[in-house]
């Protein structure tokens, strides 16, 4: 078995997943996918299957034969090559798609459409996104089949209830629907947040409404905070939180223990982007780094965000494949470009300079400068209170004790930024 | 005598002018942010501005999709009503780089049509309004309806926005002729939903459409799109083309005649996501109409746009 306490990176002992801690795909295609089972243990289901991956060849799915939008065209035309992997989203017993599609920045209805072609049956959206037209953009491509999908939706607490109730009146308008399947606040950054009244008392009002099925938050930041006070209690049925190869152990542990409270976990920001294939040799990770993520079986769903039908083909596809030896290199190979050129955030470095120095906040600037080529963003990391003051301190320092996880070279760093930016 | 005094005054008005010209292009992003709200109204809180990197803090997820149109910087201010705590308008200034990333976050926003005549172009429901001028794309929310306050507020930012950048000159190469009002979008990719395509704009239209649509009719009105994806080069937009066909070969149909009517570079076919396809290489473009039931009303749209591309 793989070691639970890694202080390490998580990609450094891929090689052991591969090994002893792969994970069998659910293959089965329940019919009552979307029916909640009372009393079913998500732990048992989920966690109990730390074996092989069997060489599970691509399976041609059944057609769906409804006519799609305005192109009278059968969704029976397409091609259809992904293996349809489902997991149960923690106490809900809903059953999704490993893979979800994260609709947030897709407008052509041709993607979505492809997507539920594919099998894909979990969909994640906002209010806010676009305007609204995301929304609808999803409810009028899901119309007629409602009931063999789920929506995942989120609202922005405001300070009033009125508000509150209005936003998801308006996102069940937008869905042409009456229900969401998962209703989520959006955004928490404390713990405190988490059990507040203000939000519990609101999820807790929609579904006794009717207006969701199940609900949960949604986190950015501190997200192993969140989770692990999520997972004291009963408020939360469903966290969707950024996870991928790059965050720490911390934040692994605290998915563990928020699964193990029942909370379905829906991963998001699954791909760790920022650097372009054409600026790493044509290396295009997407598909090792999603894997990646659902090798994880605390993990019920991922929800890449996609635009087009080759990133959805490309995402499905995933399903139903094992974390292969090439993955392993591949991921190897960006984590490898990835250490030393960028910091994740992980917070691990914080509170340690004696100088009191947050270097995770400097670092970016020699992320924008080396990785994203873009000497204005780095500017404006500069132009933030005395970042550049401090760099300058970093860079004069001849005895740094700061180290980093991911093996970045701290100090170099800064002094780059700072010979190139002073 | 008072020749030089009149060309010292024009000197003097014109250097103004210029100076006016560089400080709109400069003007930090708060100063948009009018000081003196709509009356019964209050600023209540000291405008927030973020960047790239704090962007997601104030939007979360949605950060990506500015990013991804070009966005620069933003700030954020909230107008209160001074006789109820509650009611609000959120005020959001865009700084997207230029007018067309502008204009193409503003297209994924608008809904239909309901123009304020704000701006460049504009968008405006009782609690919503959208616009955008020149490099900048604001956005107004309200808590409750409050239209008049609303577009007041749209109106003094409109004016403190003094980039007069043009619109895409892109958007007057659809033809008016059944054209959806207000569904013109620029993508800066995934045109169509395909990478391949990368960016361009999409816009939509009724089949017979000679007449003029009202916007309450669009919902249930069938349409098509006409399509323009801009390449670096003419070999580019071929090599974009070939696998335009390569995805109709492997997931529609392919015709196996093709019209001479636009030139040798054509596709034509089904595709299973988009219906009836037609398109054509111009010089670094592809155009195409997707999604129409008659060819002849596909074809005449397409031939439209194509004489208007150079």
């Amino acid at each position: 078995m793989v070691a639970r306490r890694r202080r390490t990176p998580n990609l450094r002992v891929i090689e052991q997943f591969l090994i002893s801690d792969l994970i069998r795909n659910d293959v089965d295609r329940p019919k009552e996918c979307l029916e909640f089972r009372e009393g079913e243990s998500m732990s048992t289901e989920k966690m109990g299957r730390r074996e092989f991956i069997q060489d599970a060849s691509t399976a041609v799915l059944g057609l769906a034969a409804a006519p799609l939008l305005n192109a009278n065209v059968s969704f029976a035309d397409a091609e259809k090559t992904a293996e349809v992997q489902y997991r149960t989203l923690g106490k809900t017993g809903l059953r999704v798609t490993a893979v979800g599609m994260g609709v947030m920045n897709c407008s052509d209805p041709a993607v979505v459409a492809r997507a539920y072609d594919l099998g894909v049956n979990f969909f994640d959206t906002a209010r806010r996104y676009m305007g609204g037209r995301n929304e609808e953009m999803l409810g009028k491509v899901l119309r007629g089949k409602r009931e063999k999908v789920l929506i995942q939706t989120k609202v922005v607490l405001a300070q009033n209830e009125k508000e509150n109730r209005d936003a998801v009146q308006t996102s069940l308008r937008s869905l042409g629907t009456d229900y969401v399947d998962i209703l989520l606040v959006h955004n928490l950054k404390t713990a405190k947040e988490v059990c507040s009244p203000a939000v519990t008392e609101f999820l807790q009002a929609m579904k006794k409404e009717g207006k969701a099925r199940f609900t949960g938050f949604s986190s950015h930041t501190d997200m192993a905070s969140l989770l692990k006070a999520a997972a004291q209690t009963s408020c939360h049925d469903v966290a969707l939180v950024s996870y991928n190869f790059t965050h720490s152990n911390d934040l692994k542990d605290a998915v563990a223990l928020a699964a193990k409270s029942g909370i379905g976990i829906v991963a998001m920001k699954t791909q760790a982007g920022g650097y372009k294939a054409a600026d790493m040799g044509g290396l295009s990770p997407h598909q090792a780094a999603l894997k990646y993520v659902l090798t994880d079986q605390n993990v019920s769903a991922a929800i890449p965000g996609v635009t087009t039908i080759e990133q959805i083909e490309e995402c499905a596809a995933v399903m139903g494949t094992d974390f292969s030896r090439k993955d392993s290199h591949v991921l190897q190979q960006y984590d490898s470009y990835l250490q030393g050129r960028i910091c994740t955030m992980c917070g691990g470095c914080i509170g340690t300079c004696p100088h009191g120095v947050a270097h995770c906040d400097l670092l970016r600037a020699f992320m924008y400068h080396d990785g994203y080529k873009n000497d204005q963003l780095a500017h404006e990391v500069l132009r933030t209170g005395d970042a550049m003051q401090k760099i300058g301190q970093c860079a004069s320092c001849s005895s740094c004790v700061v180290t980093c996880r991911r093996a970045l070279n701290i100090h170099a760093q800064l002094k780059t930024v700072h010979s190139v930016f002073a | 005598m008072n020749r030089p005094k009149e060309l010292i005054i024009i000197a003097v008005l014109i250097s103004l002018c210029a100076t006016q010209i560089v400080f709109a292009d400069t003007d930090p992003i708060e100063s948009f942010i009018p000081k003196v709200a709509p009356e019964g109204w209050d600023l209540r809180e000291a405008p927030e501005t973020f960047t790239r990197e704090t962007l997601f803090e104030h939007i979360d997820g949605q950060a990506d999709l500015f990013v991804r149109y070009g966005f620069d910087k933003s700030v954020f201010a909230i107008y209160r009503k001074l006789d109820t705590s509650a009611d609000k308008i959120d005020v959001d200034i865009y700084d997207m780089g230029n007018s067309l990333q502008a204009f193409g976050v503003f297209s994924r926003f608008r809904q239909d049509e309901s123009p304020a005549n704000i701006g460049l172009d504009s968008y405006m429901s009782d609690r919503y309004a959208l616009f955008y001028k020149g490099k900048y794309f604001v956005i107004l929310q309200a808590t409750e309806s409050n239209p008049s306050a609303l577009k007041r507020l749209a109106l003094d930012i409109e004016s403190l926005i003094l980039d007069s950048s043009a619109p895409p000159q892109e958007i007057g190469y659809f033809p008016k002729s059944g054209l959806k009002p207000g569904s013109i979008e620029y993508f800066p990719d995934g045109l169509l939903g395909h990478q391949f395509l990368k960016r361009g704009f999409k816009a939509s239209y009724v089949e017979n459409g000679e007449q003029k649509i009202e916007p309450q009719e669009t919902s249930r009105i069938k349409d098509f799109r006409l399509f323009l994806a801009m390449f670096k080069s003419p070999q580019e937009a071929i090599g974009a083309l070939k696998l335009f066909k390569e995805n109709l070969l492997k997931k529609g149909k392919l015709a196996k005649t093709a019209s001479a009517r636009f030139g040798p570079e054509i596709v034509i076919g089904t595709d299973p996501y988009q219906g009836k396809t037609i398109v054509a290489q111009k010089g670094p473009c592809l155009l195409g109409a997707v999604g129409f039931a008659q060819d002849e009303a596909g074809e005449r749209l397409l031939a439209a746009l194509m004489r208007e591309v150079k």
